[in-house]
């Protein structure tokens, strides 16, 4: 599980970085306030470009709206736009996971129905996962949703829902069956119109000043038995499969990329000692992780079971996310040309604390990697 | 690389492992660390070709020769191996080999100087390196792993221009070296978890000992492969760049791993008796041989304030 193997991109996927760049470069209006945290902007429009190039669902079946592409072609797509600070938080969830967990399970008509307007940059998703009481004990969810003839009659609570009151639909975890002594059965998936079933949606402020996150409430809800994906009862299969998914991208090392950026400009061309070896040390690290993580996509395109080797990428990167600030405002000069380096600083270093949070917290990813370990 | 390189360099460390597994033991390190040159083992290493892989004719390759150095490194082989193939590939002789650096009219921190039939003397931002024969040994010393390093003198040296950095040449040694080693203690770890009962179970079950060797593993993993990219860069324009970005984050890693591993086996870690030593003094010395941390993070931080803030990104999404 040690083993990160090179990999050489080849030239159509560096061709396409460079169109990439230039889309970028011509896109400069939707850059208005650069910051590559992932959750951070929300930008239909730019979803929509996105979506226009074919750079949302790149992996996918022609079919169903996708373009067939590899996972190094996926891969570049996404390390460019984040590392460029584009607000990519719309369609981030529905292309990186709701979109390929409706590909493995979900229903052809579901497949119908959803993907080409993800892929479009039209439909965008929420996670319906954790609740007031379930946090990292996910099979403790305690929404419920009980059969009534062609219908499903929802009750519940999820919360921490990222752009719950942005997106149009969320995959909820939930309860189709009372918990038994095995609490990983009778759990299944169920995709929610956010706009339309009549979800009740409460913005939760964050310490950083944002709303992002959102309580969502959900009171004899009736969903029709066709939204369920896959089969009823499979749902913590399912929603394993989709976390493996959402571990071992570029937005696990990048989030704070741009106080990097801006520690160099701040530095000047000719920095002090101490200022070189910062920067040099910051580098290091992120020169490291992309190319585990790009090991990680080689494995995905060779349809490779990626959990522990995807849980280490995040664990690196996720508290390297954190270390970058504390390493960029020591070397940072103190006077000068620096209220950029200062604005994404401190933006950066609030919105910190859910770096080692979201897509399963540093302890269990440390489970996952000592279970790869044969620890336990 | 071709499957057919793939399976010679297989055979090359499969045989070889198999040597230091045999022959490199806790009592021959003990007598290395005592000064005593462990003579049998290199006859072994050189009846089977080991000090000349990469070379011309040899029908190996520099990548193989790196697998091989890392591959010391997991086995604490206390032989100046990496120096003698180093400078076989700069100037090809036979016989122990060793480098050091280049400092007025002597040649410091020479592994096994005393032992060596050829010294080369090389320094930072030079591709001159100074090739001195039977030199004399002027003074003995040891690093702090018990490894000797001498000073001999220079004189009477040849000159011979290189075409990649020396001093970032000898410190890929260093970096595939601690690759190995990071690996053996993580190995040691995993090994002494699963063994050592206490509660009543072993400390593997312990969440605590879980997370701390999940760390371990983690930056182990980084670590071989950043090592990779550094010898990935050989033929290229960004060699000492890549090598500066290696070093620095495998020395980062030493640390790390060094201090954790020893926390997991309790005091029995702190005796001589036990062999976790040998590797974790080794790691603590090599990655402060050719350049630390520091060094290395300065040189990669200063060519990127050249470059210019907008220039970053582009610099590290390289292809490979």
């Amino acid at each position: 599980m040690l083993q990160f193997d090179r990999v050489n991109l080849d030239a159509q996927t560096e061709k396409l970085r460079a169109e990439v760049r230039a889309f970028l470069a011509d896109n400069k209006a939707h850059l208005t306030q650069p910051n590559s945290d992932f959750v951070t902007g929300h930008d239909p429009a730019f979803s929509q470009k996105l979506g226009e190039r074919g750079w949302i669902g790149m992996t996918w079946p022609k079919e169903y709206g996708g373009g067939e592409r590899s996972f190094f072609e996926r891969y570049v797509v996404t390390e460019e736009i984040l590392a460029a600070g584009a607000p990519v938080s719309a369609h981030w969830i529905a292309d990186r996971q709701s979109g390929p967990l409706l590909l493995r399970y979900g229903t052809h008509a579901q497949r119908q129905t959803y993907l080409p307007q993800i892929a479009g940059g039209q439909a965008f998703f929420s996670i319906g996962m954790s609740e007031p009481d379930t946090g990292s004990d996910l099979a403790s969810v305690r929404t419920t949703a009980i059969r009534e003839g062609d219908a499903y009659r929802v009750n519940g609570t999820k919360i921490w829902t990222t752009d719950a009151h942005r997106n149009h639909f969320i995959i909820c975890l939930v309860r189709t069956e009372a918990a038994a002594e095995n609490r990983h059965a009778g759990l299944s998936q169920i995709i929610i119109d956010l706009k339309n079933d009549g979800a009740q949606i409460r913005p939760i402020a964050n310490m950083a000043g944002g709303e992002d996150f959102n309580e969502v409430v959900f009171e004899d809800v009736v969903i029709p038995a066709d939204r369920v994906v896959g089969e009823p009862g499979n749902g913590w299969e399912q929603v394993t499969s989709e976390l493996a998914y959402e571990r071992s991208g570029p937005e696990r090392f990048l989030s704070s990329f741009r106080v990097f950026v801006e520690l160099i400009r701040a530095c000047g061309d000719d920095p002090a000692p101490h200022q070189a070896a910062a920067i040099g040390r910051i580098a290091a690290h992120i020169m490291t992780m992309r190319r585990m993580s790009i090991s990680v996509a080689g494995m995905l395109e060779q349809d490779k079971d990626v959990g522990v080797e995807a849980a280490l990428v995040k664990e690196l990167g996720n508290n390297f996310e954190k270390v970058l600030p504390e390493i960029a405002r020591l070397a940072a000069p103190e006077r000068g040309a620096v209220q950029a380096f200062r604005k994404t600083f401190e933006e950066t270093l609030l919105l910190s604390p859910s770096f080692t949070l979201r897509g399963g917290t540093r302890e269990i990813l440390r489970g996952v990697i000592a279970r790869g370990l044969g620890l336990r | 690389m071709t499957d057919a390189n793939t399976e010679v360099r297989q055979l090359i460390l499969d045989s070889a492992a198999k040597i230091f597994t045999d022959h490199c033991d806790k009592p021959l390190l003990d007598a290395a660390e005592q000064g005593q040159f462990p003579g049998g083992l290199w006859q072994l290493v050189a009846d089977n070709g080991f000090d000349q892989l990469g070379t011309a004719g040899s029908g190996t390759s520099a990548g193989d020769m790196y697998a091989f150095i890392q591959l010391c490194g997991e086995h604490a082989v206390p032989l100046p191996i990496a120096e003698t193939l180093i400078v076989n590939s700069w100037a090809p002789g036979q016989g122990i080999a060793s480098f050091g650096e280049l400092s007025g009219d002597v040649i410091k921190g020479v592994a096994w100087g005393r032992e060596a039939a050829r010294v080369v003397g090389l320094a930072r931002d030079s591709l001159e390196v100074t090739v001195v024969e039977t030199p004399e040994v002027v003074e003995q010393g040891v690093s702090l792993a018990g490894e000797p390093r001498d000073t001999v003198s220079a004189a009477g040296g040849a000159t011979i221009t290189l075409s990649a950095d020396p001093y970032a040449q000898a410190a890929l040694t260093r970096i595939c070296l601690m690759a190995g080693g990071l690996q053996t203690v993580l190995d040691l770890g995993l090994q002494f978890a699963a063994e050592r009962i206490q509660f009543g179970r072993a400390i593997s079950k312990f969440q605590a000992i879980q997370h701390s060797l999940a760390v371990v593993a983690a930056e182990v993993a980084a670590a071989k492969r950043a090592a990779y990219s550094a010898v990935d860069a050989l033929d290229d324009n960004r060699f000492v760049f890549e090598v500066a970005a290696s070093k620095a984050r495998v020395g980062e890693a030493v640390g790390i791993v060094a201090e954790q591993v020893h926390q997991i086996h309790g005091a029995m870690g702190f005796t001589h008796e036990h062999r976790l030593h040998h590797y974790s003094r080794r790691i603590w010395s090599w990655r402060d041989e050719w350049g630390n941390e520091f060094y290395w993070q300065s040189l990669l931080g200063q060519h990127l304030a050249q470059l210019g803030a907008d220039q970053a990104w582009p610099f590290i999404a390289t292809r490979g």
